[in-house]
């Protein structure tokens, strides 16, 4: 269980409030150094399972470890370890920008404060508005102010519950940007339902939907599970007919479009083996011109729609 | 680290009006009162004969009354004081910083309770004028003024132990409040309690759980042993209780 290489062992873990179950055997790993995208619909357990990780709610049953130690509501080895930004950032409202962080460094006995903070300012470019008081800024600069919070005693663990939800697209793409940088330094659980940021941002997933994990692990290998046999996209001269492909298996064309002067053809084979080059000869040989071929893998929303969807 | 909490919560009490409106109120209060029990007392002696008027004790009828009362504007002040100790915390998480630190809850409770302490002791500050003009007035007795002032100090650390456990409990100010002030009433309401029993035994029981014969003992200059212990043990009782209440997340 104690690999150093897993920075996070969620081991079949519960959690239930009186009357409704929130997340039920959720067991899933986090490795070092990445960025491990925590998906979800609204509702599906995400927050609760991150507030147990952090150790600020007890399991109903099953064990979590973080770097190698097993979380408990007062561990001390576990202290100054996980950073932990919420949905609603713990912000104390009537305090400056810098007291506040000084505060939450001082808590966390942090030794070289003054650095310590002004770093932490100028990475997230809040050092114009450091005596300025929290509950008078925008949401962009509070949630800037809040991961802030979670760097300020430089925990090799972040937790981030839906960091960039609800800012403007230049505050996304600046906290993004961000966030990708820090992993090169930290490993950080990252949970968030817009897909495309998970894509760009992630390495590996958790797919949690109504309190239970339904994908796990390396996004490749994600994406390889989800894919039912091997989608071609195939490019032809416009007018030009798709020869039959039976001899590579059966197959059925799942959809076809124009685009420019090529047709284009999404071929889904039942079987997995990826045979482009004999298809690519085989194309050539029939007399057809053949302009593009691509495999296509699945979009992670298409995966995330069918876990979601269909295990209603 | 309770240094660190404690200058938090009492820069955050002093960024509030609420700090400035409750000494403000406090102190116009107090005031009328200390008036209105001086003008009773001199129109009580000018109404009788001057050998009757050195039976009306001035340290009865104004001292020892004056600070009966400031006890009683504590119903209020108080809970106002700890309402959003926790509540407010608990209501915007913020209270997960100090969860996610190496902090102790214990820690939290004490540096919490000595903000609401500092904020009630800025309060009497403002009385101190009282005790000026009765040192003017020719009653030079500083172990009474001291006594009166330390029991009102010992019943403020009561109802703020018993203000921060109400805090603990709830994430809405306004139940921690009246929480309190019906935790305060029911310290009272004992007392009374000993008053309506005939037995002995059971009344002086009662006696002893109320705050008010402590209180009044103190107020007397008659320190005990036993108020000392009922006040510390009060004390940590609540305390304590706070802090389990803090660790229900714990398991």
């Amino acid at each position: 269980m104690s690999n150093i290489d897993k920075i996070l062992v969620v081991d079949n873990v519960s959690r239930e409030f009186p009357g409704r179950k929130a997340v039920t055997n959720v067991s899933f790993e986090v490795e070092k150094g990445s960025i491990h995208g925590f998906l979800g619909p609204n509702g599906a357990g995400k927050s609760t399972t991150m507030r147990m990780i952090a150790g600020l709610l007890p399991p109903s049953s099953g064990q979590i470890t973080v770097l190698g130690e097993k979380v408990t509501g007062f561990n001390p080895n576990l202290k100054n370890q996980i950073g932990l930004l919420p949905e609603n950032a713990p912000l104390i409202l009537d305090m400056s920008v810098e007291k506040y962080l000084r505060f939450v460094a001082r808590l966390h006995g942090v030794q070289n404060l003054n650095d310590q903070v002004e770093q932490v300012m100028s990475e997230l470019m809040i050092l114009d508005v450091r005596k300025r008081l929290i509950g008078n800024l925008s949401k962009g600069y509070k949630q800037r102010v809040g991961l802030a919070q979670t760097l300020v005693y430089d925990a090799p663990f972040l937790i981030l519950d839906e960091p960039t939800n609800g800012l403007d697209p230049q505050t996304v793409v600046e906290l993004r940007d961000y966030i990708r940088r820090l992993s090169n330094r930290k490993t950080i659980l990252f949970s968030s339902h817009i897909l495309p940021e998970v894509e760009q941002l992630c390495d590996q997933i958790t797919i949690i939907h109504q309190g239970k994990v339904r994908a796990s692990g390396n996004l490749h290998e994600i994406h390889k599970k989800f894919r039912q046999g091997l989608v071609l996209k195939i490019g032809l001269r416009v007018g030009e007919h798709l020869p039959d492909l039976s001899i590579f298996g059966k197959y059925e064309i799942t959809q076809s479009h124009v685009v420019a002067k090529e047709v284009q053809f999404h071929v889904t084979f039942e079987n997995d083996t990826d045979c482009r080059s004999e298809i690519g000869k085989y194309l050539i040989k029939s007399g057809v011109n053949l302009l593009t071929m691509q495999v296509e893998s699945p979009e992670l929303e298409d995966i995330f729609l069918q876990v979601t969807e269909t295990k209603k | 680290m309770i240094w660190t909490i404690w200058k938090k919560e009492v820069e955050s009490y002093f960024a509030s009006p609420l700090a400035y409106i409750l000494i403000g109120l406090f102190s116009l209060i107090t005031g009328i009162m200390f008036f209105n029990l001086l003008v009773t007392y001199t129109d009580g002696v000018q109404a009788i004969p001057q050998d009757m008027a050195q039976n009306i004790s001035f340290v009865e009828e104004v001292v020892l009354k004056l600070f009966a009362n400031i006890n009683f504007l504590f119903l209020i002040f108080i809970p106002l004081i700890t309402m959003k100790l926790f509540s407010e915390e608990k209501r915007l998480e913020t209270i997960d910083l100090f969860w996610l630190s190496p902090i102790k809850e214990w820690q939290v409770v004490i540096a919490k309770g000595l903000s609401a302490l500092s904020l009630v002791l800025s309060m009497l500050l403002m009385t101190v004028i009282f005790p000026l003009i009765i040192w003017g007035v020719g009653i030079k007795d500083i172990s009474l003024l001291s006594t009166s002032y330390l029991s009102v100090i010992l019943n403020a650390c009561c109802y703020i132990s018993l203000g921060l456990f109400c805090s603990s409990i709830t994430n809405n100010q306004i139940i921690s409040a009246l929480l309190s002030i019906l935790g305060i009433l029911f310290l009272w309401m004992i007392t009374w309690g000993g008053h309506l029993n005939s037995n002995y035994m059971i009344s002086e029981i009662f006696n002893y759980l109320g705050i008010t014969s402590h209180f009044e003992r103190i107020l007397r200059g008659l320190l005990g042993t036993q108020d000392l212990i009922y006040y510390g043990s009060f004390i940590f009782f609540f305390g304590y209780l706070t802090v389990k209440s803090l660790g229900r997340r714990n398991w």
